[in-house]
C-alpha cells in the first residue's frame, strides 16, 4: 500500500511538471493541445473513496492552475470528470468481484475496454475545460474545435504514455 | 439529531464534492480582479523556481530571432542619436552663443526582466518576469520589449512578477494612430496571438494600411509613441460613428525573452493631481 502511495505522489509531480513544463507550451495547428495531467485521475483505483479522489482530483487541478494562471478552470473541471469516473468505468466493466479493485491500465481492462475509457474521460475532460475557460456562447464553435482536436492528441500521447511504463516493466 | 448525523456521514463525499466545486467558482469568479493573492498565480515562490529552472534551458531557443530584431532596434536608434546629434550640430553653427539648456529631470526609468513564464493560447493569458517588488517593480507598471509594448504588471512578488498580456482579453491598451491625434483603445480577442484590434476609432479618422500605432502616452504606464503595431485593414463596428482596426502586432509573443519594466518617475505626483478632487471650498 506504502510503495502504491508513493507511485501515486511521484505520478502526480511527474504529470505537473509534465503538463506545466512542456505540454501548456504545445498547440499543434494552433488548436490541439495535449492535457497530460488528467492521466493521474484516470489511473487512480477505481476502489478508492470518493472523498479522496476529490481532493486528489481538486488538488492537482489547482496546482495546474496556479502554474498556468487559470485559477478555478482545470480545478474545477477536475473535481467534475472525478464525480463522472467510476460511472464512466462501469458502464465498459461489469460490476463484480473481480474489477472492484482494480487500477485502470492497458494489462488490466484490455486495450479495447481501457481505451473507451479513456477517451471517454478524455473527452468529457476538454469539453469542460475549455467551455469553463472561454464560457461564452459566442465562441462555440470553437471550444467545439479546441476540445475536439485537443481530445484526440490527448488520447494518443496518454496512449503512447501508457505502452511507454508498459514496456519498461 | 442522530438523524443529521447519519445523513452527514452518509452523504459526506458529496458535501466535500459541493465544498472544491465552491471553491473553483469563486476562483473562477474572482479571476477578473485586479488584485490578486500571490499565492495563487504563477508569480508564487514554488512555480517561480520550476520555471526559473526551466527558463535556464527553454531561454536559448529563439535567440538568434531576438539578436535579429535587436540589431534592427539598434540601427535605428543609431540612426536616431546621429540625425540628432547632426542637427545639434547644424543648429550650433547658425547659433554660435546659444543659451545652455537648463537640463530636465529624468521621466522615466527601465528595470531589464527575463521572462520566465508564457503563454499565448488562453483567452487570458498572463506571464511571469524575475523581478519584483525587491527591484522597484510596481502593480500597474507597463512592460515593453524590443519592439513594442507587451504587457501591464499585475501582482508582484518579492523576486518576481506577473504581468498582465496584451494577448488578454479583458485588458484594455490606449493607443494612438502615429503622427495623428486619432486615440483609441487596443485589445486582444482570441486566437492569433499577433492580432489584436483598435477599437473606437472616430469615423473620421485618416488612416492606410501599414499605419504605425503607437502608445498615447495619455497614462502613466507607458511614455507615449512607443510602437504597437501596424494597421491591417479596417471592420466595421457596431457603432456608426466609431470603427475598428485591426492591428498586426510588432512583438512576438511566442518568443518573448528579455523585457523591460518602465518606472515613471512622475507617476505618484501625476496620479496625485488626477485625483484631487476641485470641490469649492466655503
Amino acid at each position: 500500500m506504502n510503495k502504491d502511495i508513493f507511485q501515486f505522489a511521484v505520478l502526480f509531480l511527474v504529470m505537473v511538471l509534465v503538463q506545466v513544463l512542456i505540454c501548456n507550451h504545445i498547440a499543434i495547428f494552433d488548436v490541439a493541445m495535449p492535457i497530460v495531467f488528467i492521466y493521474f485521475i484516470i489511473r487512480l483505483p477505481i476502489s478508492l473513496g470518493l472523498s479522496i479522489v476529490f481532493t486528489l482530483s481538486f488538488l492537482l487541478g489547482l496546482v495546474v492552475d496556479i502554474f498556468s494562471d487559470t485559477p478555478g478552470v482545470n480545478a474545477l473541471a477536475c473535481t467534475l470528470v472525478a464525480s463522472l469516473r467510476r460511472p464512466i468505468y462501469y458502464a465498459y466493466v461489469p460490476r463484480d468481484d473481480k474489477t472492484k479493485d482494480l487500477i485502470p491500465s492497458i494489462s488490466s481492462l484490455g486495450l479495447g475496454v481501457y481505451g473507451k475509457y479513456l477517451i471517454s474521460l478524455v473527452s468529457i475532460y476538454c469539453f469542460l475545460a475549455f467551455s469553463i475557460e472561454y464560457f461564452n456562447f459566442a465562441d462555440v464553435e470553437e471550444v467545439v474545435l479546441l476540445a475536439v482536436s485537443s481530445s484526440v492528441l490527448t488520447f494518443i500521447s496518454l496512449l503512447a504514455f501508457d505502452c511507454l511504463i508498459i514496456s519498461k516493466k | 439529531m442522530r438523524n443529521l448525523l447519519n445523513f452527514i456521514i452518509r452523504y459526506g463525499r458529496w458535501f466535500v464534492f459541493a465544498f472544491y466545486i465552491t471553491i473553483s467558482c469563486l476562483l473562477l469568479v474572482s479571476n477578473n480582479s485586479y488584485q490578486q493573492s500571490i499565492f495563487l498565480t504563477s508569480a508564487n515562490l514554488v512555480s517561480n523556481s520550476v520555471y526559473t529552472g526551466a527558463s535556464e534551458v527553454t531561454g536559448y531557443f529563439h535567440l538568434k530571432a531576438i539578436n535579429e530584431s535587436l540589431q534592427a532596434s539598434n540601427a535605428i536608434l543609431e540612426n536616431e542619436v546621429l540625425n540628432l546629434r547632426h542637427q545639434i550640430d547644424e543648429y550650433k553653427t547658425i547659433l554660435a552663443d546659444s543659451i545652455e539648456l537648463p537640463p530636465v529631470a529624468k521621466r522615466f526609468d527601465y528595470v531589464q526582466a527575463t521572462v520566465i513564464n508564457n503563454s499565448v493560447r488562453h483567452p487570458r493569458n498572463y506571464f511571469s518576469i524575475n523581478r519584483g517588488a525587491k527591484d522597484g517593480v510596481k502593480v500597474g507598471m507597463g512592460v515593453v520589449d524590443q519592439n513594442g509594448i507587451v504587457g501591464i504588471v499585475n501582482v508582484t512578488g518579492d523576486r518576481t512578477s506577473r504581468v498582465i498580456s496584451i494577448l488578454n482579453e479583458t485588458q484594455h491598451f490606449s493607443v494612438r494612430l502615429k503622427d495623428t491625434n486619432f486615440i483609441g483603445s487596443l485589445s486582444w480577442r482570441g486566437g492569433d496571438p499577433s492580432i489584436a484590434y483598435m477599437e473606437q476609432v472616430p469615423r473620421h479618422a485618416r488612416y492606410q494600411a501599414g499605419d504605425t500605432i503607437v502608445t498615447s502616452g495619455y497614462s502613466t504606464t507607458f511614455p507615449a509613441d512607443i510602437p504597437v503595431g501596424v494597421v491591417m485593414n479596417r471592420i466595421h463596428g457596431s457603432d456608426d460613428n466609431f470603427f475598428i482596426l485591426k492591428v498586426r502586432l510588432n512583438s512576438d509573443f511566442r518568443a518573448l525573452s528579455t523585457v523591460r519594466v518602465i518606472k515613471d518617475e512622475y507617476k505618484s505626483e501625476l496620479d496625485s493631481l488626477q485625483s484631487f478632487d476641485f470641490s469649492p471650498t466655503k
